[in-house]
């Protein structure tokens, strides 16, 4: 049977089960693989493998508000940031120093590392939303790099390249392996709920005015819209979810292989953090919210499982590729393979699946089709 | 006192007078059309009365009130508002969303209301100038001639006291221009007060009660219509000196 028959006789049988029993839309998707994630701590034995997954789960849950969070300012609004590293660092180091300074619980310290980060976006905000494109994009870039400068700098305060040790985990009373659980099931729900409030945010009537900034800023303007306004709100926002994801990932993530928990610039700071987020929505779809979750998925799927297993495979028929050489053999490799899924799927892969279940759901496409099955005799 | 007025207008741009000393009014009611061959400094007026350009020296009075040196979102607020020469539609959002975002800024003053009724008051609007059907469209998938109108919703959906239009008939086929002249015909006799600069001279002077001619950032001319067509002035600018 030809491809072309398999695929109209699948959409059929899955429009007559969508019109007839259950309509399957793409939230419903959603949800069954929020689901899937809720039910995986009990799908792997207990052990080291869970707690190894379950660890580059729980980063992978917080770099994901970080790139939901840079899709609302960039993918949204149009303002380039190639530095959103900067509100992860704010965000961690704020809470890190009240704790150390202050000594305050963590339920205080969180939530002022995330004022803190919105802060820090409007203090950048006003001088820098002067600038467009790639002018923005180049001091974006800047900021995280001058903010390691200033840590190493007053070095006193943040403890060098050393960080700020001994922090306080979010469920202190928890063994290990219960604790993974609990902190992964507390990163699952941050990001349920931070997506889901950019997204209405980003559907909402506020956000149609960031696409029509982002479309043409000369045309919203003339339509009586202060745009200055709407791209701080948008900057400020977008700090104060990406502070958020960095003050949990100090309690959480951070050194986590230690039996202290630190922050230190290296791990907060990297240039890692900032393009992650930008890799991770044009893998996904920018612009889609949903999108660069998928993309920190695929990401930490293939640096974390796919390419330490290929290296163990390889080494077991006998090629043995040198431990330093790793990291750059799969970044190249990791880079050729976004540039394949990229060239295939150019609005992201998130976007085309969406689309894909949408398309099926048309139920007039089927008609039309079956239509002109007739007409054609 | 005049709705709009303009007051010894001049902007530089380093060596060149893009406008050169340039006074007119607006009467409220009015239709007023500004022509004049290509480089006449026509945009740039407009930018300059709508904020876009800060002009060197002059005034630019709105009911009395000097809007000089505002951004152009206040200009817009207060009922100045403008169409754009190019089309400048919000390519990602559907058209009615493009109407919504001008409907914004009505948000700050009557929230509530403005909620319950937006959707159904860029419905309207839509509706006006016959693109209801294309509503839940992408913007970006409208043709041109549809795009022109969909600038003067968005412009309408402002509640607006002067509508600057630059070009409306740009790039329109003859069945397109005719519309459009309809429309705006309609616009003005909803008591709004429009001022409209174009190259298409036929469709304007069927519109328009008075003309200002513009050549190398001066106004040489004013007049009606048929005054206009008859001055000898304006006829050597756009044909060039009888030898």
């Amino acid at each position: 049977m030809p491809l072309n028959t398999i695929t109209k006789n699948f959409r059929k049988a899955y429009t007559e089960f969508t019109t007839r029993i259950y309509d399957v839309p793409p939230r419903m998707l959603a949800f069954l693989i929020l689901v899937m994630f809720t039910l995986l701590p009990y799908l792997i034995p207990y052990g080291r493998p869970l707690r190894e997954i379950l660890s580059v789960l729980i980063s992978a849950n917080l770099m994901a508000i970080l790139a939901v969070s840079w899709d609302l300012l960039v993918g949204r609004t149009g303002l380039i940031s190639l530095g959103h590293a900067l509100f992860y660092g704010v965000g961690a180091y704020g809470t890190a120093i009240l704790y150390k300074y202050f000594g305050w619980p963590i339920w205080i310290t969180i939530p002022l590392g995330m004022l803190a980060g919105v802060g820090i976006a409007l203090i950048i905000g006003f001088p820098c939303l002067r600038l467009k494109g790639p002018y923005l994009a180049l001091l974006t870039m800047a900021l995280p790099l001058s903010v390691t400068g200033f840590l190493y700098y007053f070095g006193d305060v943040f403890g060098r390249e050393r960080g700020i040790a001994d922090l306080p985990r979010v469920f202190p009373g928890l063994r290990l392996y219960d604790r993974y659980i609990a902190d992964y099931y507390l990163s699952l729900a941050l990001l349920t709920i931070c997506s889901i409030i950019i997204y209405k945010l980003a559907t909402s009537k506020t956000g149609m005015v960031f696409v029509s900034i982002l479309d043409d800023e000369l045309a919203t303007k003339a339509c009586g819209i202060n745009v200055t306004k709407y791209k701080l709100m948008s900057l400020a926002i977008s700090g104060l979810f990406g502070s958020l994801a960095g003050a949990f990932y100090a309690h959480m993530v951070s050194g986590s292989a230690n039996p202290r928990f630190f922050v230190d610039p290296t791990a907060i700071l990297p240039m890692e953090n900032s393009l992650v987020p930008i890799i991770a929505a044009i893998l996904g779809g920018i612009g889609t919210i949903y999108g660069p979750i998928v993309g920190v998925y695929l990401y930490r799927l293939l640096q974390d499982f796919a390419f330490p297993r290929i290296f163990e495979c390889l080494k077991a028929i006998g090629v043995t590729v040198d431990v330093y050489l790793q990291p750059h053999i799969a970044l190249v490799a990791f880079i050729s393979i976004i540039v394949l899924l990229i060239v295939r799927w150019p609005r992201g892969i998130a976007r085309a699946i969406v689309e894909w279940f949408e398309d099926l759901e048309e139920p007039r496409e089927v008609e039309e089709i079956l239509k002109e099955k007739a007409e054609k005799g | 006192m005049h709705l709009l007025e303009v007051k010894n207008l001049t902007k530089r741009f380093g060596g060149l007078v893009a406008v050169n000393n340039v006074s007119f009014h607006v009467d409220e009611g009015e239709l007023l059309g500004i022509i004049g061959p290509n480089g006449a400094g026509k945009t740039t007026l407009f930018n300059l009365i709508t904020g876009y350009l800060k002009p060197d020296s002059g005034k630019i009075l709105l009911r009395g009130e000097d809007i000089t040196g505002l951004p152009p979102n206040k200009i817009a607020n207060k009922g100045l508002v403008r169409t754009f020469q190019i089309v400048r539609p919000f390519r990602h959002l559907p058209t009615i969303a493009n109407v919504l975002v001008a409907l914004q800024s009505y948000r700050g003053r009557r929230r509530i209301e403005w909620i319950k009724t937006a959707e159904r008051k860029a419905m309207e609007m839509l509706e006006d100038v016959g693109l209801s059907d294309m509503a839940l469209e992408p913007a970006e998938n409208l043709s041109h001639g549809d795009l022109k109108r969909l600038e003067i919703a968005r412009a309408m959906a402002l509640e607006p006291e002067v509508v600057l239009l630059d070009e409306p008939f740009g790039g329109l086929n003859p069945v397109e221009t005719e519309y459009m002249i309809k429309s705006l015909q309609r616009i003005h006799l909803d008591g709004h007060t429009l001022v409209i600069v174009e190259h298409k001279l036929h469709a304007l002077m069927k519109l328009v009660k008075r003309v200002l001619v513009m050549h190398n950032g001066e106004i040489i001319a004013e007049g009606t219509p048929e005054e206009i067509a008859k001055n000898k002035k304006v006829v050597e600018v756009y044909l060039g000196k009888a030898i």
